[in-house]
């Protein structure tokens, strides 16, 4: 057992940072993701590889809603890729997704729900902006908690 | 020819006719067909639920009968239900497609194709965008009505969002060449919005063949009823639009409204009827063409069609009799209810722009008639009408010091005429 201990604290502490810098390491399995709410205020975050972008923002308390829980049902994780390079970079969306999109309140060209874009590789450093609003007739402001 | 059984008669804005018109004029409107009748009337008198009510039978039966009418018009043009949208119809169609397409691409798209001959309601959405600052493209016809399809291919830009071009013109009844046109949209990748609105169920349209991206359809063109039509809009590739009226999402957030049941039952219907006997109606209604145009000529010289006869509905006939002013043709006409021009021209006092468009000379457009026949037309009607047009017409001219002119040889256009 000694001398497991001695081959990890010799491999964590001397072997694994000469191979990958930290920041490598994140993102071997976690990318960069900014969201931009409706009143232009920054939030960035870490999302891992493979996590949806209506998780991430769960996660890390970011007020997108997503009534139906990502099960392409509702418009209410609708968010914008600011960058259409970033957008081009994501997978045509299916047609069960462009059909809820059509429903979302100001929709864009480089709109998608957050529940279909993937966290990967590529998408290191996407911005994705809120919409000023959703479905939802709440005019006195009311936000739904996230379920 | 004068008023016959005093009972018979009719007198409205000062004139006395002997009954009601003939008519003519199914550029218009048409008539309901009794088939379409039938099927709508349940749906005011006993099932008359709200279609997006989800909770009792009345709302689902309902909703069943507009899907069901969906269904009808996709078939008409080879759509699937999920690419057709209720509206009131074809003006406000037409003003989802060029105002709702521009504005929902307005960072990336600032330009727009359209032709001069188009409805009111395109021309005028078109103006509207200018005044919001995009760019608009009015392509002018040859003499025959058709645009020239190089010209229009050289007009569009990186930055153009939409071509709009009529299938069918309601003035002249020519057919723009759809296939060529949404082969080279395509090939631009350019949406190509087409108003329908005459060519339902008139001429055979499937929406993928021609490359159609967007279709305006009227429902009271082809025997259905008024205030309803669709709007076609793709969805592969998708095209998205702004929609012009908010509120419940109804129609998937594009229409917003109530979806009239009873009356959109009645387009389904009509649709069907259409799909089923149009060519029959087309045989019928190029025979009665024929003979109405046939009547005419051989008794009064000096007809001239306005707009080519090879490409053409035949349910649209559009004459200029030259030497004949318009409006007292028309008022000799009182027994055949025809137009000059537009029913949306008549209002306003200037000539058809769509006759200037083809290069018709002022006095021309202004004696034109259009005649409209249809399912419901008969033998008969035609060979009155023809017989009280020829009457009129060679009455007027035995009147008119420009027809006693010109037969004796003076070229009327190199007159001077003096002011008063």
């Amino acid at each position: 057992m000694g001398s497991a201990c001695f081959w990890f604290l010799n491999f964590y502490h001397f072997v694994l940072p000469l191979a990958i810098s930290i920041n490598d390491w994140n993102l071997l399995c976690r990318i960069s993701v900014t969201f931009v709410d409706k009143d232009g205020d920054e939030t960035v975050i870490n999302v891992p590889i493979g996590m949806s972008m209506l998780e991430a923002a769960h996660e890390n308390d970011i007020e997108l809603e997503g009534a139906c829980e990502g099960s392409l049902a509702c418009s209410t994780c609708h968010v914008i890729v600011t960058d259409v390079d970033y957008y081009n970079k994501l997978e045509d969306p299916e047609d069960e997704e462009n059909d809820m999109l059509d429903l979302a309140f100001g929709l864009t060209e480089t709109s998608r729900l957050g529940c279909q874009v993937i966290a990967s590789p590529e998408l290191d450093g996407i911005r994705l902006a809120l919409p000023a609003a959703t479905r939802n007739f709440a005019v006195d402001g009311h936000v739904p908690k996230p379920h | 020819l004068a008023a016959e059984e005093e009972d018979d008669s009719i007198t409205i804005k000062g004139v006395r006719i002997s009954g009601r018109p003939l008519y003519l004029d199914m550029q218009a409107t048409t008539p309901v067909d009794p088939r379409v009748l039938d099927a709508m009337l349940p749906f005011y008198l006993s099932r008359y639920g709200n279609p997006h009510s989800r909770t009792h039978l009345y709302g689902w039966e309902s909703d069943a009968a507009v899907e069901e009418a969906r269904a009808r018009v996709a078939r008409l043009i080879g759509a699937d239900p999920r690419e057709i949208f209720f509206t009131s119809g074809a003006t406000e169609c037409n003003n989802i497609a060029v105002k709702g397409v521009m504005h929902f691409y307005r960072d990336r798209r600032r330009h727009v194709i359209t032709t001069q001959t188009e409805h009111k309601c395109v021309l005028d959405s078109c103006r509207y965008l200018q005044q919001e600052g995009f760019e608009v493209t009015y392509l002018p016809v040859r003499p025959d009505g058709l645009i020239d399809v190089a010209q229009l291919a050289d007009a569009i830009r990186p930055d153009t969002g939409l071509v709009s071009v009529m299938a069918v013109n309601n003035e002249i009844g020519v057919v723009q060449p759809l296939e060529e046109i949404g082969r080279i949209c395509r090939e631009k990748g350019v949406p190509f919005h087409t108003d329908a609105a005459q060519a339902l169920g008139k001429i055979p349209i499937d929406v993928n063949q021609m490359g159609i991206g967007l279709m305006s359809l009227s429902a009271h063109k082809i025997y259905g009823p008024k205030g309803v039509g669709a709007l076609y809009l793709r969805r592969r590739p998708r095209i998205r639009v702004e929609p012009q009226m908010s509120g419940g999402g109804q129609e998937r957030g594009i229409r917003s409204g109530t979806v009239p049941t009873p009356i959109v039952v009645g387009f389904g219907a009509a649709c069907e009827i259409a799909a089923k006997e149009m060519d029959y109606d087309e045989r019928r209604v190029s025979a009665l063409q024929q003979r109405l145009l046939d009547g005419i000529r051989s008794k009064v010289d000096d007809v001239v069609i306005n707009g080519s006869m090879e490409h053409r509905y035949a349910g649209n006939l559009n004459l200029s009799f030259a030497y004949v002013e318009g409006e007292s043709l028309l008022m000799g006409l009182k027994e055949v209810a025809v137009s000059s021009g537009s029913a949306c021209t008549s209002a306003s006092l200037e000539p058809s722009y769509v006759l200037r468009a083809l290069g018709v000379d002022e006095d021309m457009a202004h004696t034109s008639i259009r005649f409209g026949i249809g399912r419901f037309t008969t033998e008969e009607e035609v060979d009155r009408a023809t017989e009280l047009t020829v009457h009129q017409v060679l009455k007027l001219r035995e009147m008119s010091p420009l027809y006693e002119m010109a037969k004796a040889g003076i070229d009327i256009k190199s007159i001077q005429w003096s002011q008063h």
